[in-house]
């Protein structure tokens, strides 16, 4: 415990030093500089251009029913020429450049001359600042990795369903450039949506599974609930300042000091954080996350832990200008967030299903950085956003080798000692690099930037209790990922297959067991797995990954403990690229760490304290797991059988293991009405507005076709002498009324 | 010297429809070859002359623009959108046309006689058409104008008769062919008077008696009955009430792909015949009270004759026709809006229609049975899980016709409903929109029988067509249909571009030029001195 609190005081100095003596100070009262266009950055259109590309060439080759590997490669490149050029755009542009405006055409321009609504402009425009940019490093470069190991990781559905796959990659990308590229919100809906329809695709993607079909419509509609609000959200900013561009929206923001106006005004951030929930799995509406886990777990990776879900991050991000005029925005942006890291967390503790237990700490982990923005760092939360990408991909990639390994095996319980299982050494040891990221060992990327949220709540009184919330969440979070990693990966080799060992991976592993060396040993000691496959456990040989797959986990885990610099720069009080391109971007306004030059809590550095619980918290959490989950599982066991033997704390385990009958609740309080409503319905339909209104009102319509149908009773004469007849009825009624009186008209 | 000067000028502008009808006149020839994969190289040829023509149109953009007639770029903007449809039409036909006999042919049934064949002659009689639709709005005067109608028209009515071998078709032709004689009657009639009022055939020297005769108190009696006349003529061409009664019959005659080319290719005729003759009329400026509230009248008719008889309907391709009158209803309302707010918004109309309705039948051609297109809605029933393309192209096209958001339909209804609102119709637009309501009864109905419903008796045999051409077109249609949303605003600037009036300095002095040629007894009595 020594050593921890002399980590305290180091931490503690330091983070006085950056806060006292911080070039920062001159960008408090920061506005926002006007965007400019920038038509020499056209070329960046083919950010957009290069996943449709890919997306056109998938689609080409699942009509010309190409068996091999050319989808995954041309996916690849693509990808990673949209990273290049990225990359080119950040470098020539620095971490601080004022934002740009790249007109690449025009979409919607209409103009109604007078009255309230008088134009409406939205362009294919790119809003190109730091924060996009931010964002488009990460997304298009894990873009690239994922889909280079999902090139191996989905081989065995290759011909239609590998050509599928890379399609819905390919236009998830492109849906998620043109949200995080959007310089208007009508395009950024345009990827919002798309990247939802992407997602429900992949989700969808084993079709024939009934759960995974399941999921992805409920995925699906979780999200159209969020979107909902979002669409409100835009029709309300266009309907209240007049624009649904960025360049003139934050113009308007940065003038204005309050936002004082009707209630659709403060009903806005509402809307948008409606949004930005259903998107990022917060509460209410995060319980579609952990079953969308049901897809490919590259797409999980990719989607649902790293890019799409911190789309309601960016949201937010991009119009804090107009957040930081609503205080009670932020402050329920702050408690939703909190809570959902905690409730998450609680879930994640009892879920043996591995990419569950990842999946809830996903949203623990969103809740954490819609905290950070709601307390008002985003600084803290986009650092979160860049770490938590990296770690938790890798996190998930490893799940998905594993996974792919032991023929779809996730249950934690019958996985045991793969650190010594041959050809799993490097899927163990990136997997310890995430676990310690996720669980915020000291030094480590996801501790600065956990650290940054918690200190920043912690120093605002009103937002202390959600400090503790967030460090008892930090300790909660190194139990459960350690109980991942010490159940899975330490402890005596022993495991069962998983159901999904067909025919097909046996035969391929007849064939390829040798070149990479599997492992012919298999001691299937899974005493308490009940309803083990025999079958399969008897002539099963996991499938140790390959290059590609082993390469991705290697640089993500370097990416993972790159991604550490800027946090120790930060603590050093020196410039680290991640608060610049925050602070040069739109959400510079919502830093109110700016104005506190030393963070102080209950009279003490905030840091400190924050150091000492974090520590302490992620500590105390990887000891107990260890305890449990590596020196004596049985006791994990009992402690669960005593817990659920008395009656007073069964509670406890049970409503963990069924994550607090949240979509029990939801099942009664919107399915159920919802199912009731609609039989309802169904019965008012067929009897009162079928029997009634159509056969009355309805019908009108029809009354009129039918008293017109003699008309058109097809014969010549007929028709000829209506329409003369025709003629003739409209010349009298001229005649009889504009030509009568004066004989002119 | 100057006149011939004038006409090689004229000539010189006219590089697209000489292309057009040049192209009609090889695959004319060509249709007569004794050579079976000659005369299935027409449709080809036909394709290629549209093209060629594409290309005639852009190298000569400015010529036409200067050749002082009274609307250059709206005839670009017409003939453009004829001759992009036209390819989608002839990619339609190509497969239907004869596809009985070469079915035989082909299962060695029977032996080629070219007597059997009548590929050339649609062809050929098709380019004539859209030749015909291409010079209507490059008008000088009403002759030209009821030349270009009959030339657009009369090749239609041999369509209809030779598209398909059954009785039904020459009975449809020949009602149209009588009905279509009796609106030519109308309309020249009408002609006859507009000339005695004006004393002039030129629509530049008809605008000029208008306007005077309008500054004077208003246009007289013979002018006014003259121009109503020539409205309701010209009424059957774009099947707007009260001279849609004849639609229903002919287009379930006629074979699919004639279905929607006589939706589309008349229709842009008559519209801009109306167009110029309006402009004629003083449009926007001193267009009589009564042409006005008839233009509101027959609009209103239209759209709603269209809608309510379409909601009984059973037969796709009747149910098509009423649905193509009442898109003619909503289009008239653009010329209520006047031509600052209305003509943009109806090119932009026209194109969005157009795409639309090829959808549509694209979807409906590229299925079959027996060899035999497929008419009943049942037959429809359950397509989405035998031919999800076509049964996509089908939903698709409803749902953009009945203005389904993010579809093309959407925007242009938006766009012409804001242009009705702002010229201060809102009656009209609440007139229309309530038509639309009505509209989803049966469009849905069309999208949703071939997706929703399980496929019952009625539905078997229902198998894809052989020819790939319909699919291609219907997907290149569809496709437009997704994709154009996102280049609005361009369509938008075209259409606005092509609907401003060109000041035109040697307009009058090219137009008496050419009157001396064309009409040399010419007696003025607007201007007498």
């Amino acid at each position: 415990m020594s050593g921890s609190f002399l980590a305290v005081a180091v931490l503690g100095d330091a983070a006085q030093a950056a806060h006292t003596g911080s070039h920062l100070e001159s960008l408090v009262n920061a506005v926002i500089p006007k965007a400019t266009a920038a038509p020499e950055l056209a070329w960046a259109g083919w950010i957009l251009l290069l996943p449709v590309l890919s997306a056109v060439l998938c689609t080409a080759f699942a009509a010309l029913r190409v068996k091999n590997k050319l989808p995954a490669i041309v996916t690849v490149v693509s990808l990673g020429a949209a990273f290049a050029l990225v990359l080119k755009l950040y470098l020539m542009r620095g971490p601080e450049a004022a934002p740009v405006v790249v007109h690449l055409w025009d979409w919607m321009n209409f103009s109604w001359g007078g009255g309230p609504w008088k134009s409406f402009q939205a362009d294919v425009s790119l809003y190109i600042d730091s924060l996009t940019l931010l964002w488009m490093l990460f997304v298009t470069g894990l873009g690239t990795l994922i889909a280079l190991y999902a090139s191996e990781y989905m081989e065995s559905d290759r011909g239609a369903g590998y050509c599928r796959f890379f399609f819905g990659v390919s236009i998830f990308l492109l849906a998620m450039s043109a949200l995080v590229m959007a310089d208007n919100l009508v395009l950024l809906y345009f990827g919002w949506e798309g990247v939802g329809l992407a997602s429900y695709l992949l989700i969808g993607y084993d079709y024939h599974r009934p759960a995974a079909v399941e999921a992805a419509k409920k995925a699906f509609i979780m999200n159209r609930i969020g979107d909902l609000g979002l669409a409100v959200g835009i029709w309300l900013i266009w309907v209240n300042y007049g624009s649904v561009e960025f360049a003139t929206l934050f113009q308007v923001f940065t003038n204005a000091t309050s936002d004082a106006g009707g209630w659709d005004r403060s009903l806005i951030p509402f809307c948008l954080m409606l949004g930005a929930f259903g998107k990022s799995a917060q509460l209410p509406l995060f319980t579609w996350l952990p079953d969308a886990m049901e897809g490919p777990t590259p797409v999980s990776a990719l989607i649902h832990a790293a890019t799409m879900v911190t789309a309601g991050v960016y949201l937010l991000a991009r119009m804090e200008p107009l957040f930081v005029l609503h205080p009670h925005a932020m402050t329920t942006v702050a408690w939703v967030g909190g809570l959902t890291a905690l409730l998450a967390a609680t879930i994640g503790m009892a879920q043996y299903d591995i990419k569950r237990v990842f999946a809830y700490s996903t949203i623990s982990q969103l809740g954490y950085m819609f905290m950070g923005l709601g307390v008002g760092t985003a600084f803290g939360a986009a650092y979160h956003v860049l770490t938590h990408a990296f770690f938790k991909a890798l996190l998930f990639l490893t799940a998905g080798a594993i996974m792919h390994g032991f023929a779809g095996q996730l249950d934690l319980r019958r996985l045991s000692g793969l650190r010594r299982v041959p050809g799993f050494g490097i899927v163990c040891w990136t997997m310890l690099i995430g676990c310690l990221w996720l669980s915020a060992f000291p030094y480590t990327a996801g501790f600065f930037s956990k650290d940054i949220i918690l200190v920043q709540a912690m120093s605002q009184p009103k937002f202390q209790l959600l400090g503790w919330i967030g460090l008892a969440t930090a300790g909660l979070t190194a139990y459960y990922t350690f109980r991942v990693w010490f159940r899975v990966c330490a402890g005596p080799v022993s495991f069962v297959s998983g159901e999904l060992a067909h025919q097909t991976d046996h035969a391929q592993h007849a064939t390829t067991a040798d070149l990479h060396g599997a492992p012919h040993a298999h001691t299937g000691t899974a005493s308490h797995s009940s309803h083990a496959n025999e079958s399969h456990a008897g002539g099963f040989h996991p499938h140790a990954p390959r290059l590609a797959i082993n390469f991705v986990l290697l640089l993500l885990g370097l990416g993972a403990i790159l991604s550490g610099i800027p946090g120790i720069q930060s603590l050093r009080g020196q410039h680290n690229w991640v608060q610049e391109m925050v602070y040069a971007s739109t959400a510079v306004r919502a830093s109110g760490e700016l104005h506190t030059t030393t963070p102080v809590a209950f009279g003490l550095d905030a840091h400190g304290i924050v150091s000492v619980f974090g520590i302490g918290a992620a500590l105390g959490g990887i000891l107990i797991a260890w305890w449990l989950h590596r020196l004596n599982r049985r006791m994990a066991d009992r402690l669960r059988s005593m817990l659920l033997s008395n009656s007073l704390t069964r509670w406890l385990p049970t409503s963990m293991e069924n994550k607090w009958y949240v979509d029990e609740v939801y099942h009664a309080l919107f399915r159920l009405p919802m199912w009731i409503a609609s039989h309802l319905l169904n019965f008012f339909d067929r009897h009162i507005v079928d029997g009634l209104m159509v056969n009355g009102l309805g019908r009108v319509p029809v009354l009129i076709g039918r008293l017109f149908q003699p008309l058109y009773n097809g014969l010549l004469q007929g028709y000829a002498t209506t329409m003369a007849g025709g003629l003739v009825l409209v010349l009298a009624w001229v005649a009889w009324k504009w030509l009568g009186a004066g004989g002119a008209a | 010297m100057s006149t011939t000067a004038n006409i090689v000028e004229r000539f010189c502008s006219l590089t697209p429809e000489l292309v057009v009808f040049c192209g009609s006149v090889v695959v004319g020839v060509t249709g007569l070859s004794k050579s079976r994969s000659i005369r299935n190289a027409t449709s080809f040829i036909c394709t290629l002359s549209l093209v060629l023509a594409l290309i005639a149109m852009a190298q000569n953009w400015g010529g036409r623009v200067s050749s002082g007639i009274l609307l250059p770029t709206v005839s670009l903007y017409v003939g453009a959108l004829a001759l992009l449809m036209g390819i989608g039409f002839v990619a339609l036909a190509t497969g239907s046309m004869d596809r009985l006999y070469e079915d035989a042919l082909s299962r060695g049934v029977t032996t080629f006689d070219a007597n059997k064949v009548f590929r050339g002659e649609f062809f050929a009689f098709m380019l004539l058409s859209i030749c015909g639709v291409m010079l209507v709005p490059g008008s000088p005067d009403l002759i030209w104008l009821f030349l270009a109608l009959e030339l657009t028209s009369l090749p239609t009515y041999i369509m209809v008769a030779i598209s398909r071998g059954t009785r039904r078709a020459q009975e449809a032709a020949v009602k149209y062919f009588f009905l279509g004689a009796m609106s030519t009657a109308m309309l020249v009639y009408g002609f006859a008077m507009l000339y005695g009022s004006t004393g002039s055939l030129q629509f530049v020297h008809i605008k000029d008696a208008l306007t005077a005769q309008a500054a004077m108190g208003g246009i007289d009696a013979v002018g006014t009955i003259g121009l109503i006349m020539i409205m309701i003529g010209l009424c059957f061409k774009m099947t707007a009430a009260p001279m849609h009664f004849y639609a229903p019959d002919v287009y379930e005659g006629a074979a699919a792909p004639v279905t929607a080319f006589l939706s589309f290719i008349p229709k842009i005729a008559g519209l801009t015949a109306l167009l110029l003759v309006l402009h004629a009329a003083g449009w926007g400026t001193s267009l009589p009270q009564s042409l006005q509230a008839t233009l509101w009248m027959v609009s209103v008719l239209t759209m709603t004759l269209g809608n309510v008889g379409a909601i009984l309907q059973r037969n796709t391709k009747r149910m098509m026709s009423y649905s193509s009158i009442s898109h003619s209803g909503y289009m008239l309302m653009a010329f209520i809006a006047g031509p600052e707010l209305g003509l943009p918004a109806l090119l932009v109309y026209l194109l969005a229609y157009g795409l639309s309705n090829g959808a549509l039948f694209g979807g409906l051609i590229s299925v079959e049975r027996q060899g035999q297109e497929i008419e009943k809605l049942e037959d429809l029933a359950g397509l989405a899980r035998r031919h999800p393309s076509a049964a996509a192209w089908i939903a698709l096209g409803s749902a953009s016709l009945m203005g389904m958001p993010p579809f093309l339909g959407f925007w242009a209804k938006l766009i012409l409903f804001i242009a009705v609102i702002k010229a201060g119709h809102t009656p009209l637009v609440v007139i229309a929109a309530v038509n639309s309501v009505i509209s989803v009864w049966y469009y849905l109905r069309l999208a949703g029988v071939p997706i929703l419903s399980p496929a019952g008796p009625a539905a078997e045999g229902v198998v894809k067509a052989p020819s790939a051409w319909p699919r291609l077109a219907a997907m290149v249609f569809g496709i437009s249909v997704l994709l154009l949303p996102f280049f609005l605003n361009r369509i938008m600037n075209a259409a606005t571009a092509a609907a401003r009036p060109v000041p035109n300095a040697t307009t009058l002095e090219v137009q008496k030029a050419t009157a001396v040629v064309i009409a040399p007894t010419v007696v003025d009595r607007t201007h007498p001195n």
